[in-house]
């Protein structure tokens, strides 16, 4: 399968990285380790006359997790290889591990992982295949063939990372052309968007590093993710949960999700209650319960929708045990 | 520049400047104009592991990788393995434990545990599992390349790769 | 003077050592012959190699799943810089099929499409630029045909016949009746009856080397193709019948072949549209199809629903089966016709059953076409009886092991439809299995959430009915040749696959002779000199290309003993081969050295040559389909499967597997195994999470990443028990071990979720979204616990 023809650019540093974005609005993508953005072209998922390579511009390979900081060109296998990762934020660690398989996370990166295309049955195919069918509107469509209508996409934020990140409060350091910027990893996926548009990046804006509060570190963190098999499957769910507790009392809890919906979420309204409360099998399982009451998956991905909101309950639950059990 | 430039890198070990076009794949890169057909195509989608080399020592998918980005890498395929025509200890384990049958997959598992190998010469089944979880094979039910991957670690480390 | 080796005629060769004892190859475990270049990546398969001036071919698809072509419009494909040719359709017309009585593919659509994906036109360009750009200037006028994505439908009256040649005014492509002793009696009068009703989705080979062709047509009038194929003289035919091509003028060559299960046993589209593409250019063309392209050529596991009843007396004794199953062709025959026999007949072993009962119904849909897989026609009935066996075991109160042992088929005797069994194994599969399994310690006394499972397997050793040849060929022959650096080439047709044929053929021969494995070369398949072979199907090939090629070995041996026997003075009937010497037995110093004796052997006559054939014994009933199933030989099997089940997600962690398997002798236990293993794997992959996932006529997984093969991982702890006696008329005793393996893994897995839930699953893949909906229901109905413990498991 070979690629269409499109213009290579490889800039040294993030303004020639921008100024090449400014000058192809619309016509380009930024290319990170590949592993989704080139299947994605392979399949002529909206490809573009104009690739932009990060992998020449030195502070995006940034990696101190010492400090909580990682460029956006850490890859997958530098995270899940670190000894200091996995001491203090295991779940950023397990959430790397069970990203595809060892071949993509060699290549795979942190910035590509956050921002990697949502997903969905009638997307990822063929040409021939969406042709056959209709395109829809994440790609030449102007419908959707998962909830017919024509207005929204429902396709999946399939990211393992984004929820492990969420738990433990990162932010992410932006540049575009309008300069620099600092948001909540929270901020970065927009609840009000869809399965196209579903970040609030501006036009060419890039992902520099993410950094990780050190309150983290104090905590326990964790990452299930449900997939039919061990390796290579996108999440059909992801949990990352977060515990810290003083004495017998919660100080912080924080739960994310991510396969289930067109972005990655927390549920800060669920979780903040339980601070200062002494957890009990009855409020993991009450809280469980209400998560999954909240999640709305549909029927784009293998497993069948309502399959995944049960599990959503089961896995909250089997996180929090884990942690509570743990600290 | 949609247009072909100039490429160094090094391919088990030979230096080569070729010029090539931004949307070639690595895969192409070696089977197609380096004549290197060891390593196999399965998917081009990367969910099979049979194009696997090693870049830079690390075993990476080459059809999902650009060419142009190996730019000053270090490309071992699996004509790379062992040195003077003699097999390195995770070949001849391959042979001896029946690990290869139709053999289509072998080269991409045999990269894949040679890196294991040499970052973690006695890994235990899980780590092994885990490690070539990437690659598929339909033949061997794994059961065989398994046992061979435990048993050149009792034999010896494989040659030193790059 | 080439031999024919045709069942117990055969008296065992007077030089051969006693049995069991003294061979110095068979049953040792040893590397495949080409494994140094498998390792190496030396290996070439067909998509390595490389003619000059080499065009690319590429596909059009369709995009309709059932369709009348109204037009297509190449003019502006055809006027593209850089393409050399542009084929539709009716450039080659002619029908062709694998079986002869039912040709209904053609290389390239010709009056209308019956599934998505099939292909519409051929190009061939300088390159994979170009072909695209060439297939997306095609035009395709389609008019929409009612599509039928389900055999239900297909199988009553249609408005619109997939295939003209469908029965009456339906889309069935066969149907089979077959009665034999009286069933509906024996249901009558039977003490215990179970009914099981199975439903499984289509499955892929899942091989991990897509199909690849090259073609070339010479000036001097000759075409040859190279082909990932397990069938090279099948395609020969088919070519030679499309392109009107005479035989001897058409050449197929086999590179090696990245597995093929089944997958490649068919003559494809692909490959005869290539080689017209090849025709029409005068110019080598390469045609590799992409993923997607063979989860459409497909032709793997039918979608099968059947429903399976089963009648015993008061002692647990079967006295009746009974069996209806539905299978989903595709649009497309393929083996079908055979597949829908199987379906059937293959429930016949290992079980004695007086009454048996069949209705088949193969049925046209627009789905991608189905065909042979691993295990063919055999797996999905098997599934649904064993389960069957299970369910009466417990409605009688009996041990599963015990019930099946009770009603096992002896050795040396005949089936109700009139199949031959000779060895049999089955009773020393099942004992092994159940003592290796530890089975009366842990059969409905694991915590509930684990259970274990027992299930039996029997499968062909290789079909009786060749294919194609009536008068009857021989349906294996293998030629040696031995020149004067004594190295010994061994021709042969059959396709090694991966499955280590040549490595079988090396050994074989060199055990006869003495000699080293290393001094023969197999040359393996080029049809310019390889004998005819019928391929790699059916699990043919150990026990046909085996005895053929021990014929042709002894057929040199008895040669090389005149010439050896000549220079020692001795007779030659007392000389032993041994260690790359001919001498006397008992004294290694009167003889001479092999070569010696090949040169004195070659005087005056120059080469030594030599040619064995394998030819089936006649044997099945007369009756309509009474060959279906018929084998020279029959492996068995008994697969003990543990699992454990997570409660709450559903998912089944299978654990362990105790696999006892009759091949007769194993000839090379290390491959035997390699078999096992590998066909656990790919069992355990339909059982869990494999489907071709239709949606309508629609493919929505045709990908490595949404297609699930299992992952290393998911891989249980297998225990292979290779248990089997000889076999009297296999090579060296051995059978099958090739596809049989497959076939008790899902059925002994699904005893053992019904162990551990008490819920017996009959819908396959067991998703874990399937399993967790069953508990869900177990928990609600109160009936999510252990099924009781028969007494006798314990008392065994
Ligand atoms: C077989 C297979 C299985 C997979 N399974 C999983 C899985 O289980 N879980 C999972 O999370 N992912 C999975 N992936 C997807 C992918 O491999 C990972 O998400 C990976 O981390 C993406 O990183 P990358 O560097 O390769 O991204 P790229 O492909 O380079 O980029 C992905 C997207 O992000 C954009 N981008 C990248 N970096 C930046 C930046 N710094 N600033 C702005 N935009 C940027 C790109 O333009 C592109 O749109 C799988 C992929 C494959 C092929
Ligand atoms: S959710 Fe609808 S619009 Fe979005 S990718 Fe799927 S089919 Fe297309
Ligand atoms: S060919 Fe690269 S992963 Fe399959
Ligand atoms: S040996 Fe055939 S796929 Fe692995």
């Amino acid at each position: 399968m070979h690629l269409e023809p499109f213009e290579l650019h490889q800039p040294a540093t993030l303004d020639e990285a921008l100024q090449v974005a400014a000058s192809h609005p619309g016509d380009f993508d930024y290319l990170a380790g590949g592993t989704d953005l080139l299947p994605n072209y392979k399949m002529r998922l909206n490809p573009r006359g104009h690739v932009i390579a990060l992998g020449g511009i030195p502070e995006l390979h940034a990696f101190a997790p010492e400090a909580g900081t990682f460029g956006s060109l850490v890859t997958l296998r530098q995270i899940e290889r670190d000894p200091v990762i996995a001491r203090d934020y295991p779940g950023l660690s397990e959430a790397a591990r069970q990203v595809a398989t060892p071949l993509v996370r060699a290549s795979g990166s942190l910035g590509g992982n956050l921002l990697v295309e949502t997903r969905c049955f009638f997307f990822n195919q063929s040409a021939s295949w969406r042709e056959a069918l209709g395109y829809c509107l994440k790609a030449e469509g102007d419908r959707c063939h998962v909830v017919p209508q024509k207005e929204r996409c429902y396709a999946t934020f399939s990211g393992d990372l984004a929820p492990s990140l969420l738990v433990l409060g990162a932010e992410v350091d932006l540049v575009s052309f309008q300069g620099p910027r600092t948001l909540a990893l929270d901020d970065l996926y927009d609840p009000r968007g869809d399965g196209i548009r579903r970040t609030r990046l501006l036009p060419g804006e890039l992902v520099v590093r993410v950094r990780v509060p050190p309150e983290g570190r104090k905590s326990r963190s964790t990452y299930r993710k449900l997939r039919v098999r061990p390796a290579f499957d996108f999440p059909e769910l992801g949990v990352a949960a977060l515990l810290s507790l003083e004495g017998q009392r919660v100080r912080s809890l924080r739960l994310a999700v991510g396969g289930l919906e067109t972005y990655p979420r927390s549920f800060p309204t669920l979780t903040g209650p339980l601070e200062g409360t002494t957890l009990t099998d009855e409020s993991i399982a009450e809280l469980a319960r209400r998560v999954q009451g909240m999640v709305r998956p549909v029927h784009n991905t293998f497993l069948a929708p309502d399959y995944r909101k049960r599990m959503t309950e089961v896995f909250v639950r089997r996180a929090l045990a884990d942690l509570r059990g743990a600290s | 520049m949609t247009a072909s430039a100039p490429l160094h890198l090094k391919v088990n070990g030979v230096p080569l400047e070729r010029s090539v076009p931004p949307n070639r794949i690595l895969l192409d890169l070696l089977r197609e104009d380096l004549n290197l057909t060891g390593t196999k195509r399965g998917c081009d989608l990367g969910t099979c592991g049979c194009c696997t080399v090693l870049l830079d020592g690390v075993p990476t998918l080459s059809c999902l990788t650009l060419a142009r980005l190996a730019e000053g890498a270090e490309v071992t395929t699996i004509e790379g393995l062992g040195e003077h025509g003699e097999l390195t200890a995770l070949q001849r384990a391959f042979v001896e434990h029946g690990a290869t049958q139709c053999g289509f997959c072998t080269p991409g598992f045999l990269l894949a545990a040679t890196a294991l190998l040499r970052d973690h010469p006695t890994p235990s089944r899980q780590e092994i599992q885990e490690a070539l979880s990437g690659n598929l094979c339909r033949c061997t039910g794994y059961v065989k390349i398994l046992e061979a991957v435990e048993a050149a670690c009792r034999t010896g480390l494989p040659a030193p790769s790059p | 003077m080439a031999k024919s080796a045709s069942g117990p005629a055969v008296p065992p060769h007077p030089l051969a050592p006693a049995s069991g004892k003294g061979y110095r190859l068979i049953g040792r475990r040893l590397p495949l012959v080409d494994a140094a270049l498998k390792v190496t990546g030396r290996a070439e398969y067909t998509d390595d190699l490389k003619r000059p001036g080499l065009l690319v071919g590429r596909l059009l698809k369709s995009t309709q799943a059932h369709a009348r072509i109204a037009g297509v419009d190449v003019s502006a494909a055809r006027a593209l810089p850089g393409v050399a040719a542009v084929l539709t359709g009716r450039r080659f017309p002619t029908p062709f099929g694998v079986l002869p009585m039912t040709h209904d593919e053609t290389a390239l659509a010709v009056e209308k499409v019956r599934h998505y994906g099939e292909w519409v036109a051929a190009v061939a360009a300088v390159d994979e630029e170009t072909c695209e750009k060439a297939l997306r200037r095609i035009e395709v006028r389609y008019e929409p045909l009612p599509v039928y994505d389900d055999p239900g439908v297909s199988e009553r009256p249609v408005t619109e016949k997939i295939h003209a040649r469908a029965l009456r005014d339906t889309n069935i492509q066969k149907e089979v009746f077959q009665h034999f002793g009286d069933v509906p009696r024996a249901f009558q009068e039977a003490f215990a009856e179970v009914k099981v009703q199975g439903r499984f989705a289509g499955v892929n080979h899942g091989f991990t080397e897509p199909h690849c062709v090259l073609a070339e047509a010479s000036p001097d009038g000759r075409l040859t193709v190279w082909s990932a194929t397990q069938v090279p003289h099948y395609l020969l035919r088919a070519l030679s019948e499309v392109l009107g091509l005479p035989l001897h003028r058409i050449r197929v060559i086999k590179p090696e072949v990245g597995g093929g299960f089944g997958g490649k046993s068919d003559p494809f589209p692909h490959e005869i549209a290539c080689a017209a593409l090849a025709v029409e250019t005068g110019r080598p063309v390469k045609l590799l199809l992409d993923r997607e392209d063979v989860f459409y050529v497909n032709h793997g596991r039918h979608p099968t629903r059947n429903l399976v009843r089963l009648a015993a007396d008061e002692k647990g004794t079967f006295t009746a089966l009974d069996v209806e199953a539905l299978l989903d062709g595709g649009a497309f025959s393929s083996f079908g016709v055979v597949t829908t026999y199987y379906n059937g007949v293959l429930a016949l072993g290992p079980y004695r059953l007086p009454s048996f009962r069949y209705h088949g119904v193969r049925a046209y849909t627009n789905h991608p076409p189905s065909g042979a897989m691993r295990a063919h026609g055999g797996t999905n009935i098997r599934y649904s009886l064993e389960m069957a066996v299970d369910a009466l075991a417990e409605r009688l109160g009996r041990d599963p092991v015990a019930l099946r042992l009770q009603n096992l088929l002896p050795a040396d005797t005949q089936t109700v439809n009139e199949f031959r069994i000779t060895s049999n194994g089955a009773e020393a599969c099942l004992l092994a299995a159940r003592d290796r399994s530890r089975w009366r310690e842990r059969f409905r006394q694991l915590p509930y959430g684990e259970g274990i499972g027992v299930a039996c397997g029997f499968y062909i050793s290789g079909s009786n009915s060749p294919i194609h040849f009536t008068p009857r060929f021989p349906q294996s022959t293998v030629h040696l040749k031995v020149d004067v650096d004594g190295g010994v080439t061994i021709h042969s047709g059959a396709a090694d696959i991966g499955q280590g044929s040549k490595t079988l053929l090396a050994q074989v021969v060199a055990e006869v002779l003495g000699i080293r494995m290393d001094r023969t070369r197999v040359a393996a398949v080029d049809s310019d000199t390889a004998p005819v072979d019928l391929g790699s199907y059916s699990s043919r090939v150990t026990f046909m290309m085996g005895n053929a090629a021990k014929r042709a070995a002894e057929e040199l041996r008895e040669a090389l003993a005149q010439a050896a026997g000549d220079i020692l003075g001795e007779p030659p009937a007392g000389l032993v081969f041994e260690d790359e010497r001919i001498h006397r037995d008992g004294s290694p110093e009167v003889g001479v050295d092999f070569l010696a004796a090949v040169h004195r052997a070659m005087e005056h006559r120059g080469a030594l040559v030599a040619s064995g054939s394998y030819e089936s014994p006649p044997m099945g009933g007369t009756f309509k389909g009474a060959k279906a199933g018929t084998a020279p030989a029959y492996s068995f099997s008994a697969y003990v499967s543990q699992v454990k089940v997570d409660l709450e997600t559903g998912f089944v962690d299978v654990k362990k597997v105790w696999a006892a398997f009759d091949c007769g002798r194993p000839l090379n236990p290390l491959a035997v195994e390699g078999q096992i293993e590998g066909s656990i794997h790919m069992g355990l992959g339909q059982l869990l999470s494999e489907s071709m996932d239709y949606r309508g006529a629609r493919l929505m997984n045709p990908s490595l990443l949404d297609y699930k093969i299992l992952a290393p991982q998911q891989m249980p702890e297998v225990e292979c028990l290779l248990v089997g006696g000889e076999d009297p008329e296999g090579p060296f005793g051995a059978k099958e071990a090739g596809e049989g393996p497959l076939i008790p893994v899902l059925p002994s897995v699904g005893a053992a979720v019904h162990d551990a839930l008490g819920i017996r699953f009959l819908d396959l893949p067991l998703t874990p979204d399937k399993v967790f909906r069953a508990l869900e229901r177990a928990r609600r109905e109160g009936t999510a616990r252990k099924p009781p413990l028969p007494g006798e498991t314990r008392e065994g």
